[in-house]
């Protein structure tokens, strides 16, 4: 059995930040992640962040991947990063299993910061099982991690920012989006990413939603029908589309499994994805010495995921004795950097969720 | 409606306008960013303090027109890429739009493109002035399109096909357009017999008589390898279809 101070699950935006903060100062911190390179989603980002220059606005995800890392590096000496390994038990006694390479491995830490990411959520749908069909994060994994296409042709399910910034992608890789529908009424994506789009020429129809899908051996076509303002599908109203990929991104629920495992309090938030973690100010759970942060935490963008991070490194490592005389102002400042990406008119779902959360 | 369909309305862009006067005096960004989001990057872009001061970082951008002087440092630090500069006084009927463009391949100055407004419909033919794509860009090169002054405000993307193309027949006998040829050679098909094999350009009754100059002339003015430089296709007989009852030397054959 190995020992550490702090176990870092996942070294996405988050996980990086939570580890660059706690190793920052002083404390020894193992990182885990399953993928052979860190970054997480980062990787297969290849636009612009918004936010601000703290949030490392205007620079693409797959170099804040890069950023990230290399400061990580600078305090290698209370590091160990651990790739290929997934954290696959959570228990009472403080212990944690990982998986790495067939090989089945203990770890005991003083604290852990669970920064797992959020996986996507399906449709259903007749044949929605025909080879062809992919989630966007699929479709993104195979495009800018192994540079493979798709398909020719897509109809892309959901507006909102993941599903415009996949189409985007895919028409950077030279391949055709066919139209981008959306159940909800309105684009739920920001609208500069929406208008980007459209300027190519690719339709964005709000109010629709998958009928059908057809095919034998792959998609070859869609039918897609409207929906009324009581969101019900209205007969008479189908198109079909032809297609090979049908790529569905409509929004992602936190990957909480070791935080139910371990017995943290949970609660239903719609708005933040699904079931989430009750925590504090500080983004500990309601198990003493567990913190989450990123997407796990609630979905919303990875700037916010990152500042949580930076917050959730910076309290675990202080309450395993590892302080600065910085520690209230940087506490504010992440606090403040929060509330500012949460304070406008698309950040309100996400204020809503967390509000029913104040453990 | 702009949250409908991703396309600014009229009353979306009389907001943000330039006035008159301030683009008769020159170039001056224009900044499409209607919904309040968490991003401020154009303020902290500007060295010229036209872009006013986030009080919070939902903002939306508010441009003072006299400080702009049509620089275009923000519209590659725009994630949103939502900016774009107009030049109104390029000519006496033209304007300039600087436009950020992320996709390949890029077009070559000096080339013509169909200009594109808003929802992506063609609007006119326009010739690329300048493409910029150095360091400060980080990979969203910058397109400056030369359009009819009338289009200033309604030109806001291009597709790299030359607006004629995809109605000009090249090989009638296929019927391959112009479009098709050119794509092919972006792909990387630059010589005659390449393209004929791929696209069956020149195997039809005319026996590529129409197209065989007119698609060298393409890959000449794509590569800049001269048409009496390429390699001409394969000649082989018969240099015209035949019936294969010819060749039997019979014509009552069934």
């Amino acid at each position: 059995m190995k020992k550490t101070e702090i176990v870092v699950v996942g070294g996405g935006p988050a996980g990086l930040s939570a580890a660059i903060n706690a190793a920052s100062l002083g404390a020894k911190v193992t990182v885990f992640d399953r993928n052979s390179q860190l970054g997480g989603q980062l990787v297969k980002q290849t636009h612009m962040f918004f936010g601000s220059q703290k949030q490392y606005a205007s620079i693409r995800g797959v170099d804040i991947a890069d950023i990230l890392t290399n400061e990580l590096m600078k305090y290698k000496d209370n590091i160990e990063i651990h790739t290929d390994s997934t954290v696959i038990g959570m228990y009472e006694d403080g212990m944690l299993t990982v998986e790495q390479d067939g090989k089945y491995m203990k770890i005991k830490p003083q604290s852990v910061i669970v920064t797992t990411g959020a996986s996507e959520k399906f449709l259903t749908f007749p044949n929605n099982d025909l080879p062809g069909i992919y989630g966007a994060g699929a479709v993104q994994t195979l495009m800018n991690v192994y540079g493979v296409a798709p398909g020719d042709s897509v109809l892309m399910i959901g507006a909102g920012n993941i599903g415009l910034i996949v189409s985007y992608q895919l028409m950077q890789a030279g391949i055709k989006v066919k139209a981008i529908i959306d159940a909800a009424p309105k684009i739920g994506g920001y609208l500069v990413h929406a208008s980007k789009i459209r300027r190519m020429g690719v339709p964005i129809m709000t109010s629709y939603t998958v009928k059908y899908a057809h095919g034998t051996e792959k998609l070859e076509k869609v039918t897609i029908w409207r929906l009324d303002e009581k969101w019900q599908p209205m007969p008479g109203t189908e198109l079909d589309i032809e297609a090979d990929v049908m790529c569905i991104s409509v929004g992602l629920s936190p990957l909480a499994e070791l935080l139910w495992q371990i017995g943290c309090d949970m609660k239903f938030v719609p708005e933040l994805g699904g079931h989430v973690p009750v925590r504090n100010e500080e983004l500990e759970t309601s198990m003493k010495g567990i913190y989450v942060a990123g997407d796990v935490a609630g979905v919303e963008e990875a700037s916010a995921a990152m500042v949580e991070g930076r917050l959730a490194g910076l309290c675990a490592a202080k309450n395993l004795g590892y302080t600065s005389d910085q520690f209230d102002a940087l506490k504010a400042d992440y606090l403040d950097q929060l509330n500012a990406l949460r304070s406008g008119p698309v950040g309100e779902k996400i204020r809503k969720g967390l509000d029913q959360l104040v453990g | 409606m702009l949250e409908k369909t991703g396309i600014a309305t009229e009353q979306d862009l009389a907001g943000i306008m330039p006035p008159k006067e301030r683009l008769a005096q020159g170039p001056v960004a224009v900044i499409e960013c209607f919904q309040r989001i968490p991003c401020n990057p154009c303020y902290t872009a500007c060295k010229r303090g036209a872009i006013q001061e986030f009080e919070d970082i939902n903002d939306r951008p508010v441009i003072d027109v006299d400080k702009c002087n049509g620089c275009g440092i923000c519209i590659s630090n725009c994630p949103g890429l939502s900016i774009f500069v107009i030049d109104e006084t390029y000519s006496d009927t033209e304007a300039l739009v600087k436009i950020p463009y992320e996709f390949l391949p890029l077009p070559e100055e000096g080339t013509f493109i169909t200009a594109l407004d808003r929802e992506g419909k063609a609007v006119c033919r326009a010739k690329v002035h300048k493409v910029l794509n150095s360091k400060a860009q980080d990979k969203t090169p910058v397109v400056s399109l030369i359009v009819p002054k009338e289009f200033s405000m309604v030109v806001r993307c291009f597709s790299i096909d030359d607006f004629y193309s995809d109605n000009t027949i090249i090989c009638r006998c296929e019927e391959i357009t112009l479009g098709q040829v050119r794509e092919l050679i972006r792909k990387g098909y630059r010589s005659l017999d390449e393209i004929k094999r791929i696209s069956r350009a020149g195997m039809g009754p005319c026996q590529g008589r129409t197209c065989r100059q007119l698609i060298m002339q393409e890959i000449a003015a794509a590569t800049g390898v001269k048409m009496g430089e390429q390699r001409m296709s394969t000649f082989r007989p018969p240099a015209k279809p035949i019936k294969l009852g010819a060749l039997l030397g019979g014509d009552d054959h069934e």
